[in-house]
């Protein structure tokens, strides 16, 4: 389905959801975050990259499993929490953060299906908008197999007009919310498709960082392993969670029993997110670290994202949003690192 | 003003001479303007050396990763380290001096002087030059910049884009150093507490939302304990697990490890995270101000840090990072204390 929405009735159409929660980047002071939406005449999409991805709320950094406690003649009862979760839109997705889910979906499918993930996504639809400029300095999708007006992912894509939006949708939950509030939509115009088009070609020429070879670079992972590299790269590395909590794609989790009394016995079973820069994160019961350095960890940044993500679902763990690059607190850049894996020994 | 040729041509003496092992520094990123940090083994190398207001980390706190470095060595080479050090940075070598975390033979330190400015705050300078592209910052004289964008050099006030901690530093040039460039440069600030003066006016119940609002972001990554060049504990009480622990360790001796601080970043967690970490800097920060940098989301931690300093100046008359000498603020205590409890 493909529509004309006009800038000035968006807030309209976003009244019409009223049975949805709905989430929208909102301006800070220095940045801008996703928020649940709760005027819908506040809503504006002129947003940068948002500091984090939906990722934070279709697989939020804290999830309760069950609560437990002892009861009475020493039973333990368990209970699932009420589900929080409710049909959600997320909208001025970027075509990066929309790629992002899809490889989160690859994740928690497959042979374990993880029941927590889905019960969320499933409820969530993501409204994109397509970047006629690049949200940020470092952003470069082109060459990890994205665009700044890619599909994947969405139900909508929103390209921005002159006045207007040109709204496409691609699944039947985008075509409900198109059907919400069908009179405020128009039918595109010729003209509108060819500036729609318009948009989507210029784009591409305004990103500013690029990758070339990049299919080089799996390929050669494969030997590296134990090459110098990584100790030189992440020299200045202070092993903090910033570049994977942040990273739409990044999707390790740690489960733990929080105990909020021990006599008697209750509390709950949480997943909360964790992240392999940590010095904890492969720590064995036994003391032993298989991980024990900066370098190792950068490694196994690097070698999930580019080379065991590769050969295990065909594409790269990595969408080129450029948050890593642009919040490491010491500068550490994706890019440049990959440049080095691709010409290291020649 | 620093002559950056006079700090390459330092750099290299002791690093051609093998005085030292390596030199950490700084040197310009891959893309961007931001200087980032940077290891230098040889001497050709010093070439990409570079110093302006973007140098904004304190490198002292690898000093960290060398002692551990050593720690796990054999026959570790025992030649000192080379370091780029402002005035802040370099108080933070008195305090690892001071709490016999370093050695002063450890270290060799090429001071660096901010002259009459300091380092620039990313956010302003965004805010600033909105969609501008920058390529390059650079001290002068006078208490301003000047800034290179594709669109030609500008002079902006230094006021205009420098970071609130520079304007309430008294000590712009390093109080130790091996050799220093830049000359002395001793600051007398109006108000070098002016910063908190708006929160300390607020009441108890504004300051308990404000808290709780900005600390309910924190996605506890911990970067702002794992930049600061104070936190070299071997063990912080917020890791999940313990680090002594040993083949030979009982399970029953893991079992009974105490969680002080869950993984979940509740609101609750987070102030009891944000609350350990302040508490243990009292008395040891520089005001680097490195953890409000790094922070991902936004959370002004320097509020927290630099309130503690005010109390140490208040209550105990302490100054951070000047005398190796005195012993630290927080293991010590003084018979003539005025407080009851202490004695
Ligand atoms: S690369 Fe940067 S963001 Fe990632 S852990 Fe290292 S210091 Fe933190
Ligand atoms: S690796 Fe970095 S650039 Fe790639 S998706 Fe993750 S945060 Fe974005
Ligand atoms: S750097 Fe910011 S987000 Fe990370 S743990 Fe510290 S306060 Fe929390």
């Amino acid at each position: 389905m493909e529509k004309i929405l006009t800038k000035k009735a968006l807030p309209q159409w976003l009244i019409k959801l009223n049975a949805y929660q709905i989430y929208a980047p909102v301006k800070k002071e220095n940045h801008w975050s996703y928020e649940a939406l709760d005027k819908p005449e506040s809503i504006r999409l002129d947003h940068l990259n948002t500091i984090q991805s939906p990722k934070m709320i279709i697989f939020p950094q804290r999830e309760v499993f069950f609560e437990f406690h002892n009861a009475e003649g020493n039973t333990l009862v368990m209970k699932e929490p009420a589900s929080e979760s409710s049909a959600t839109v997320i909208f001025g997705v970027r075509p990066c953060d929309a790629a992002g889910v899809t490889h989160q979906d690859k994740v928690f499918d497959g042979h374990f299906k993880d029941l927590y993930y889905w019960k969320r996504r499933n409820q969530t639809i993501l409204v994109g908008l397509a970047c006629n400029t690049p949200p940020s300095p470092h952003c470069f999708c082109l060459s990890v197999g994205g665009s700044p007006h890619s599909t994947a992912g969405f139900d909508i894509l929103m390209t921005e007009l002159e006045d207007s939006y040109y709204v496409e949708s691609f699944s039947k939950k985008g075509d409900t919310l198109i059907s919400l509030a069908g009179d405020i939509f128009s039918t595109p115009k010729e003209n509108d498709k060819k500036d729609k088009e318009k948009a989507h070609s210029d784009s591409e020429k305004k990103l500013k960082r690029h990758i070339k070879d990049l299919e080089t670079v799996p390929p050669k992972l494969k030997d590296m392993f134990d090459s110098p590299l990584w100790e030189e790269e992440s020299l200045s590395c202070i092993q903090c969670g910033i570049c994977t909590y942040l990273c739409p794609t990044c999707h390790c989790f740690d489960i733990n029993d929080e105990k909020d009394s021990s006599s008697p016995l209750s509390g709950k079973r949480v997943r909360t997110w964790d992240n392999c820069q940590f010095p904890d994160f492969t720590m064995h019961s036994s003391g032993h670290n298989p991980r024990p350095d900066r370098a190792s960890r950068l490694r196994q940044r690097i070698m999930h994202k580019f080379n065991y993500f590769v050969t295990n679902y065909k594409a790269y763990q990595c969408t080129g949003c450029g948050r890593c690059i642009d919040k490491c607190p010491v500068g550490i850049d994706i890019i440049e690192v990959l440049e080095k894996v691709r010409d290291y020994g020649k | 003003m620093v002559a950056l040729e006079d700090l390459k041509q330092e750099a290299k003496n002791v690093l051609e001479g093998g005085t030292v092992k390596y030199i950490i520094g700084y040197k310009k990123p891959a893309v961007g303007f931001m200087a980032v940090p940077a290891f230098f083994h040889k001497p050709e190398d010093l070439d990409a050396l570079v110093w302006d207001p973007t140098c904004v980390h304190n490198l002292v706190l690898f000093l960290k990763d060398e002692k551990k470095k050593k720690l796990g060595q054999k026959e570790p080479d025992e030649r000192p380290v080379g370091i780029v050090v402002k005035g802040c940075d370099s108080r933070a070598v008195n305090v690892l001096l001071q709490e016999n975390y370093i050695d002063r033979e450890n270290v060799y330190i090429l001071g660096v002087s901010c002259g009459k400015t300091g380092m620039v705050d990313l956010k302003k300078v965004r805010k600033y030059f909105k969609g501008k592209i920058i390529s390059q910052i650079d001290f002068n004289e006078n208490e301003s910049f000047t800034v290179t964008t594709t669109e030609g050099k500008v002079e902006v006030p230094a006021a205009d884009i420098f970071a609130v901690r520079c304007t309430e530093c008294i000590t712009a040039s390093p109080v130790i150093h091996d050799v220093l460039l830049g000359g002395d440069s001793v600051r007398t600030p109006e108000n070098p507490f002016g910063s908190l003066e708006e929160m300390e006016s607020k009441s108890q119940g504004q300051k308990w939302d404000f808290w709780q609002e900005q600390l309910t972001k924190c996605i506890r990554c911990y970067a702002c304990r794992s930049i600061c060049p104070m936190c070299y504990c071997d063990e912080c009480v917020v890791d999940t697990i313990n680090f002594a622990v040993y083949p030979d360790t009982p399970a029953e001796e893991k079992a009974q490890k105490i969680k002080w601080v869950e993984k979940s970043p509740t609101t609750s967690e987070n102030f009891i995270y944000h609350m350990v970490r302040a508490i243990h800097l009292a008395g040891r920060c520089v005001d680097c101000a490195e953890c409000e940098r790094a922070c991902p989301m936004d959370i002004p931690l320097r509020f927290l840090n630099k309130k503690l300093e005010k109390e140490s100046k208040k209550l105990f008359d302490y100054d951070v990072g000047y005398d190796t000498e005195i012993p630290s603020l927080i293991s010590s205590f003084r018979d003539e204390d005025p407080e009851d409890f202490i004695r």
